[in-house]
């Protein structure tokens, strides 16, 4: 039974409009700003432009954080790009919806205010912070009463929600999943920590914007993004009964585990999950046309993923057209996977490929047929993939087909 | 002295709540301020008037009643406490 993508919302940081993110994306435009001047070291993120008052009284968002308020405010979106509606007007029974959710962190602001607080504790600390708190909040929005998970896999959280969301729509056990991925984690106490881990990357006072240059012989790492995304999942069948608008098939997924290294990627173990999509979805490398990387921009991960994909790719591999976003949108950690899948079914959806942004040299250990700054038409784009490899060993890629 | 009217600023101020809108008789629960969101009130009452508004005052549910707590509570605050003999 196929799976339908028949939804996407986001709220990111190129604003609260998939496609106007898709074009912003297309054009190369950065969301990176210079951060925390306070901080000892220069600090870069792409913040999510966001009005909580859209979605949320001041009464609504006692004990809400931010990571939260995203999720409501995406998964509102991708329902109503749907055309799903919720409650007393959904189309599916409120037992027959799950919501799947990744996040890798929780309610970060809850827990620095926390700490910044001399003592004085909001009381609502808790539940702002669990990292559940999320997807509960998007299943008391629309009265979802089905299964109702968060995925915690660090950067691959939301590709692994995604795929588990669509595991439950071809068993029958839903009618139709809200899936995708919330992070909010831009505070001063987060920063630093990932500046300690020696993975963001540097940067010239001026040009935070160009600072991630995934695949380029000078790329020194990523920058923190925040955000969610979540897009609706139902079966092909259901959704044609139903007459809504299908972007895309979420034809195959393949979720392998490294088991070498907390932090070290695998090519070996990337390469399983690659096949394992493939194999599901019953493709040939040759077949699909574009990979949105996992392309974090580390000296050491960007090499892995290529060695990943040219151990199953082959001969094929300089066919396949491949792009990390990331250098446009920052590292959403846990909502990675799920703006890029957006990211990914758009580019299937238009036959268009978002630029792989900032690499004016390529590092010839990364030698991949990269979409260059202008952005790229595809008319002949059939399937594509989206990777997200997470620290934890876990990897997690999603096959989209055009339906 | 009556806190009433800071009160009723107060819960303005945090939750939009209109006074007008809302008896100080009414429950406040009724008036959809969920026990969470009572939690993050009173917080906000202590932190405005220095006080410590104890756990048998936790099932408070009007602002009148909270009014009269908090009342107490700045008086007891105004006047030194008897050294003890």
């Amino acid at each position: 039974m196929a799976v339908a993508v028949t939804g996407l919302g986001v709220v990111s940081p190129h604003g609260d409009d998939a496609r106007a993110m898709f074009e912003a994306l297309m054009r190369a435009e950065s969301a990176l700003r210079p951060v925390f001047p306070d901080l000892p070291k220069p600090a870069a993120a792409a913040l999510a432009p966001f009005d909580a008052a859209r979605w949320f009284t001041k009464l609504q968002l006692a004990g809400v954080d931010r990571v939260s308020q995203l999720a409501v405010a995406a998964a509102d979106l991708a329902l109503r790009d749907a055309g799903a509606g919720s409650g007393a007007t959904g189309t599916a029974e409120p037992e027959r919806i799950g919501v799947y959710a990744g996040c890798g962190m929780g309610g970060a602001a809850a827990l620095e205010a926390a700490y910044r607080s001399g003592g004085r504790v909001p009381p609502l600390t808790i539940p702002a912070f669990m990292p559940n708190a999320p997807a509960a909040h998007v299943a008391m929005r629309h009265g979802v009463q089905g299964p109702v998970l968060t995925y915690s896999v660090a950067c691959a959280s939301s590709a692994v929600a995604i795929a588990e969301a669509a595991k439950a729509v071809e068993r029958g056990e839903i009618d139709m999943a809200i899936a995708g991925g919330s992070e909010a984690l831009i505070v001063p106490g987060v920063v630093l920590a990932w500046q300690a881990m020696q993975t963001l990357a540097s940067f010239e006072p001026d040009d935070a914007a160009r600072a991630v240059r995934p695949f380029a012989a000078d790329r020194s790492g990523f920058a923190l993004g925040e955000g969610s995304a979540f897009l609706i999942l139902e079966s092909a069948a259901r959704a044609q009964a139903r007459g809504a608008r299908t972007y895309a098939h979420l034809a195959g997924w393949g979720t392998s585990t490294d088991a070498t290294h907390l932090t070290k990627p695998d090519a070996p173990g990337q390469a399983r999950a690659l096949r394992a999509a493939l194999r599901m979805a019953g493709l040939a490398p040759r077949d699909v046309g574009y990979c949105n990387a996992h392309g974090t921009a580390t000296r050491i991960g960007d090499v892995v993923e290529r060695d990943a994909l040219a151990t199953v790719w082959g001969d094929a591999l300089d066919a396949l057209r491949v792009s990390s976003t990331k250098a446009l949108h920052g590292h959403l950690l846990g909502a990675a996977g799920a703006i890029e899948a957006v990211a990914t079914v758009l580019a299937l959806d238009q036959r268009r490929l978002p630029p792989n942004a900032h690499c004016d040299a390529i590092d010839p250990a990364c030698a991949l047929n990269l979409v260059r700054e202008s952005g790229s038409a595809a008319p002949a784009l059939n399937a594509a993939i989206s990777n997200s490899f997470a620290f934890g060993g876990t990897n997690s890629v999603l096959l989209f087909t055009r339906p | 002295m009556s806190s009433l009217k800071e009160l009723q600023d107060l819960i303005q101020e945090k939750f939009d709540i209109d006074p007008s809108t809302l008896d100080p008789q009414a429950s406040m629960r009724e008036k959809g301020l969920d026990s969470l969101a009572l939690v993050e009130f009173l917080f906000a009452v202590e932190d405005k008037f220095g006080i410590s508004i104890s756990d048998e005052h936790s099932n408070v549910d009007n602002l009148a009643d909270l009014a009269a707590v908090v009342d107490k509570l700045r008086a007891a605050k105004a006047v030194p406490a008897a050294p003890a003999t």
